[in-house]
């Protein structure tokens, strides 16, 4: 389904991604484990394709300068170069890191502004599923986003990625933040997503132990290169990976 | 006298609020500054003036020409200009501020001031209200005005580019990876910023001459407005539009009619250090909690 080949990030003269090669088929979920400044946010850009956007503003105002190499290939299409709006056309849509909510729009309304690409009558169905799936949801859909919790705030942000219907859906570091109590149901949640709506999930995090038993594939990012990729179960089993990811 | 100034002061609210809907529907719902108001709003009044005379076009084909001429000047700005500097926000101001003291400077300088340059009305004649006699005109700018208002809430409120609108002022990459493609919206919401400040333009200036004058005093009346009533917010931008309008009316009537150009700025004032949210301020209540 995805194919990223040799990517590789430069802002200015600092590599981000260096030489990163990797493959998603579809259905799976996969993790993609990295401590702070590892790349994962980086990563989750290319493939959304935020960072051509952020390429095109830093140009305009002569900033940063933003490089690219490499390939990224997605259902059959090179996307390296495409814009954010075309690849969520495509399918592929991105839950960023802390919670991205329109803080002053009530949580209906924010689902409202998610189902910019979709029809009326789509929009309702999945409002629907995505209500079975966080029924929090439905209980606050008056309230203003702003003022919900971390976890309710996260639960919505993937709700508004779901509302868009994605093939692959790109989760940034959504237990970030969470209490114990939120990571488990969000946990519950993701399984449920592939299970229920077929979607292949890219989920990055810092703390590898909540997702590691859910995942296929994990890929362990270390200062923008992939330094190890095994199936979930054996990362679990990684004593290396015990005392680096875990928190022990 | 009472009653006649309260009638007068309900209509000069109307105007307030009509000149003020453009542009907070650019400035204060999607986040985009367009201090090229006055500018676009001048410049509607002189192009219709010009092709009702000059080119001597029906009045309704005039108009509606300069309304798109103006809507694709506002798109123009953003596409040409406002784009290499989106995101920072103090060359935002200054760029379009820029582009409108232009507009308004080249027209003085081509010479288009004085009394010959005046729109016809839509309607002639006038009513009796109440104890005042009332041209139709101004019946027509309060109806354009309420229509205009209903108009943009529903439009920000249930139409997907009108909440596109919104999401692009609340988180532009967040609204980026939901597939809103925030340039073309931005180009949107300065066109359609255009497109009222145009509307108002037509209905307002038949009061009077077109003078360049105005394009000044509309974009500070339309600042006035929409930090009293809070940026972002319809239903305060109405209630702003009122209590200047109103004060604006009462000075004019019991103290002096000089006064009446220093209500918007002391208002502006007053409100910044009492309440800079605005009165009804929605956009930034959440920021300054934290």
């Amino acid at each position: 389904m995805l194919q990223v080949k040799n990517l590789m990030v430069f802002f200015e003269n600092a590599l981000a991604l260096n030489e990163l090669t990797l493959t998603v088929e579809k259905g799976e979920i996969i993790g993609l484990i990295g401590s702070n400044s590892a790349g994962k946010t980086t990563f989750m850009n290319s493939i959304s394709g935020l960072i051509i956007e952020k390429q095109l503003r830093e140009n305009r105002r002569r900033g940063e300068r933003i490089t690219i190499y490499g390939e990224i290939i997605f259902q059959d299409t090179d996307i390296t170069l495409m814009k954010p709006a075309k690849r969520v056309k495509m399918g592929i849509v991105l839950a960023r890191e802390r919670h991205p909510i329109f803080p002053e729009s009530d949580v209906l309304e924010n689902l409202k502004i998610a189902s910019y690409l979709k029809k009326r009558k789509e929009w309702k169905k999945t409002l629907a599923d995505i209500y079975n799936i966080f029924p929090v949801l439905y209980d606050l859909r008056n309230r203003k986003a702003g003022f919900l919790s971390g976890g309710e705030q996260q639960m919505l942000a993937i709700g508004m990625a779901l509302i868009v219907q994605p093939d692959l859906l790109l989760l940034d570091e959504p237990l970030l933040g969470l209490s114990p109590h939120f990571q488990s149901v969000l946990v519950e949640a993701i399984v449920n997503l592939r299970k229920e709506f077929g979607i292949t999930i890219i989920l990055s995090e810092q703390f590898a132990r909540p997702v590691l038993p859910i995942i296929d594939r994990g890929y362990i990012i270390e200062n923008g290169m992939l330094t190890l990729t095994d199936t979930g179960e054996a990362l679990m089993n990684n004593p290396e990976i015990k005392t680096a990811y875990f928190g022990i | 006298m009472f009653l006649s100034t309260i009638v007068l002061g309900f209509i000069n609210s109307i105007i307030l609020a009509l000149v003020a809907l453009g542009f907070n529907l650019t400035f204060g719902i999607s986040g985009v500054a367009n201090f090229a108001y006055g500018g676009l709003y001048v410049f509607a009044g002189l192009t219709a003036w010009i092709f009702i005379n000059i080119v001597k076009l029906p009045y309704i084909v005039s108009i509606l020409l300069s309304i798109a001429a103006t809507s694709l000047f506002g798109a123009l700005i953003y596409r040409f200009i406002l784009q290499r500097v989106r995101g920072i926000e103090l060359s935002e101001v200054i760029a379009t501020f820029g582009i409108g003291l232009a507009v308004l400077e080249l027209f003085r300088y081509l010479g288009f001031y004085g009394f010959e340059y005046t729109l016809p009305v839509m309607f002639e004649g006038s009513i009796n209200l109440f104890v005042v006699t009332v041209s139709i005109q101004r019946v027509m700018i309060v109806i354009i005005g309420i229509a205009l208002a209903g108009g943009i809430w529903f439009f920000t409120h249930h139409t997907k580019i009108g909440l596109a609108f919104r999401g692009i002022a609340q988180d532009e990459y967040t609204a980026l990876t939901l597939g809103i493609d925030s340039d073309f919206i931005a180009t949107l919401s300065v066109a359609f910023g255009s497109t009222i400040a145009a509307i108002s333009a037509v209905a307002i200036f038949p009061l009077g001459t077109i003078s360049i004058e105005q394009g000044y005093v509309v974009l500070i009346n339309a600042l006035a407005v929409s930090i009293v009533g809070g940026l972002g917010s319809t239903g305060g931008l109405i209630i702003a539009a009122f209590i200047i309008g109103y004060l604006q009316t009462f000075t004019s009537a019991y103290i002096d009619t000089q006064w009446v150009m220093f209500v918007p700025p002391l208002i502006i004032l007053a409100v910044l250090a009492l309440k800079p949210s605005g009165l009804f301020g929605k956009q930034k209540e959440l920021e300054e909690r934290v």
